[in-house]
């Protein structure tokens, strides 16, 4: 198994995640994160921190959200991997919790 | 916890990462560690089984019966996953295919939860944390670096950390257990040498000595990344601490961790800080652990003696072996359908002695939630342990039965037939328990307890009734001490 970081983090990208994460699994692309599935252990501890409510267990992952499971694994393998927190991205605010937010991933 | 009491710690913990700097000899260290690549193949809770979303070979690892029994019990106060997550690597289930007592370490069973009595934070470490992560209770600092394992063993007494339970605090408060950071365990490490050595050798309120020790736990330290790993080493080091404990079972959940980039990052470690000494507790429970099997199920000779070994776990413990400044011990709990066999037991010690694994404890199963699943009677336990050590040699028997008490560690180190002339309450014969370790200071260190027998006794409460001796103090707080309450149970 592993955890997934699904759509809510497109366009806010607020990192908290990075700082708990004991393997630093976390890789970053322009305006998203993605975990990598092998790397991943299970521990549960970016979910609770993350404000936009983003991570989700692969098994609770919403159906809707299904694509992200090999997105995360894609990407984290191209996207470098990002270890220490930074600051949101600036509209962070203004896209929080905007719906369907796939269509303005960056790779 | 409140709002304020959170931004106190926020507070408190970014002064610490403030003041808290990472040496020039630990940032060149780091700067070499390589990331290794795993492949565990972790299955994590039953729905993947339920869903047959696992591979081919793993469906039917559960039967259909016991899924359901398990299913039936979801949402319940009985819920199995919310006493304990489910969780197993490719490489443990390999070796649980052909082996009951590796199943039933791994597997969930509706009996867990038949009786729910037992302590929510087991060993009361909450009394003993002055610091989040960190348990201060004997001369050696234990902390939490991890709050996960590969896998999960049923029967873990850590199951409130694993399972990220409420647990209340001595201030009242009550929060899941949280984790050790570095800078705050350095700060502590270092506030408490010096008010040691201030102090001429003690500590002014607690009577501590100096900390030379510190417990790496969890959780398994060796989920985490050989980077992660280096950081605490590194930092310990620099601290001050001159032997570094890590526990860990990833020997028997995945083997392959112990890569070259780890040996890697070991050796560079030991170059950048050549005395400090890594202490590694390994977990064997069973010698089906680490042993291969014919198609009988027997053991096999190795033409170079003893018998033969999983090659990855054979090729992980060598190259820990060759390196003289980590020692390995083996602890483990002696559990009900896993290892309660004197003969499996005795092939286990003597295989890991062959080995450079110095067998150090084994352990009565504690009071946790759930304990009457999984625990033997104490003396039974005794018996097993005792009978499994007959025959091996005196260097291979060099392991003490414990059962944890809340004053401290405590061996149990005789159970007899004959009763002592003249004394009542020994017609059944005794139990002498020593206690090996005090929390806190160790002034009772070998003082003894002497109890009437009970071979029902699960826990110490099972001598109340029948105390003969206390000199060690082991019965003046049963009762007392103990939270039986099980009020923190998840729903």
């Amino acid at each position: 198994m592993t955890f997934v970081v699904g759509e809510n983090c497109i366009q806010c990208k607020d990192t908290a995640c990075v700082e708990v994460c004991p393997v630093d699994c976390f890789y970053e692309g322009p305006n998203f994160l993605v975990i990598n599935p092998d790397e991943c252990i299970d521990c549960e501890d970016c979910v609770p921190v993350c404000p936009e409510n983003a991570i989700y267990s692969e098994d609770d992952l919403p159906v809707e959200q299904k694509v992200f499971l090999k997105l995360n694994a894609e990407l984290a393998e191209i996207w470098p991997n990002i270890t220490e927190k930074k600051d949101p991205l600036p509209e962070a605010a203004k896209w929080s919790g905007v719906k369907d937010k796939l269509k303005y991933l960056e790779r | 916890m409140g709002l304020s009491n959170n931004l106190t710690q926020l507070a408190a913990v970014m002064a610490n990462q403030e003041k808290f700097q990472v040496s020039e000899k630990a940032q060149a260290f780091l700067a070499s560690v390589q990331k290794g690549k795993y492949k565990r193949e972790i299955i994590t809770g039953l729905g993947k089984f339920l869903d047959n979303n696992v591979p081919e070979e793993m469906q039917g690892f559960y039967s259909k019966s016991e899924l359901q029994s398990l299913v039936d019990l979801r949402g319940t106060t009985q819920d199995v996953e919310s006493r304990m997550p489910v969780k197993i690597t490719r490489h443990y289930f390999e070796l649980a295919k052909t082996s009951a007592a590796i199943q039933t370490l791994v597997k969930a069973s509706p009996k867990e939860t038949y009786d729910l009595e037992g302590a929510p934070d087991p060993g009361n470490q909450m009394d003993y944390s002055p610091v989040e992560g960190l348990i201060h209770k004997y001369e050696l600092g234990l902390i939490y670096v991890a709050s996960t394992c590969s896998a999960h063993c049923r029967f873990c007494y850590r199951e409130e950390l694993i399972a990220k339970k409420d647990v209340a605090r001595p201030d009242g408060t009550i929060a899941p257990k949280g984790l050790a950071q570095i800078p705050d365990i350095v700060n502590y490490i270092l506030k408490h040498n010096k008010e040691v050595a201030a102090n001429g050798g003690r500590h002014p309120e607690t009577g501590r000595e100096k900390l030379r020790e510190i417990l790496m736990s969890g959780g398994d330290p060796m989920v985490l990344g050989n980077n992660n790993i280096a950081e605490w080493w590194s930092a310990l080091a620099d601290a001050g601490i001159e032997s570094i404990r890590l526990g860990t079972k990833e020997l028997a959940f995945y083997p392959d961790r112990f890569d070259e980039t780890f040996f890697d990052m070991v050796d560079k470690f030991h170059e950048a800080y050549p005395s400090t000494q890594i202490r590694l507790m390994v977990h064997f429970n069973h010698p089906d652990e680490f042993l291969v099997k014919d198609a009988e199920g027997n053991y096999i000779d190795d033409p170079d003696g003893g018998l033969e070994w999983v090659p990855s776990t054979k090729r992980s413990i060598k190259e820990l072996g060759k390196r003289e400044w980590i020692s390995i011990d083996n602890q483990a709990p002696i559990i009900k359908g896993i290892n309660g066999d004197p003969d499996a037991l005795r092939i286990m010690q003597r295989e890991l002695r062959r080995n450079r694994v110095e067998n150090h404890y084994f352990f009565c199963g504690r009071d946790i939630i759930g304990h009457k699943a999984f625990n033997l009677p104490i003396e039974e336990v005794w018996r097993i342990l005792n009978e499994s050590q007959k025959g091996l040699s005196g260097v291979e028997s060099h392991a003490r039965l414990s059962i944890t008490h809340y004053r401290g560690k405590t061996e149990v180190a005789a159970v007899t037939n004959e009763p002592l002339a003249g004394i009542p309450g020994t017609e059944n014969g005794f139990v002498v328990l020593k206690l090996l370790r005090g929390a806190a200071d160790a002034p009772d260190r070998g003082k003894v307890s002497i109890v009437g027998r009970n071979p029902e006794a699960i826990w110490f409460s099972g001598y109340d009734d029948r105390v003969i001796f206390d000199e060690a103090g082991l019965f003046t707080h049963v009762g007392e001490k103990q939270n039986f309450t099980p009020l923190l149970q998840q729903a």
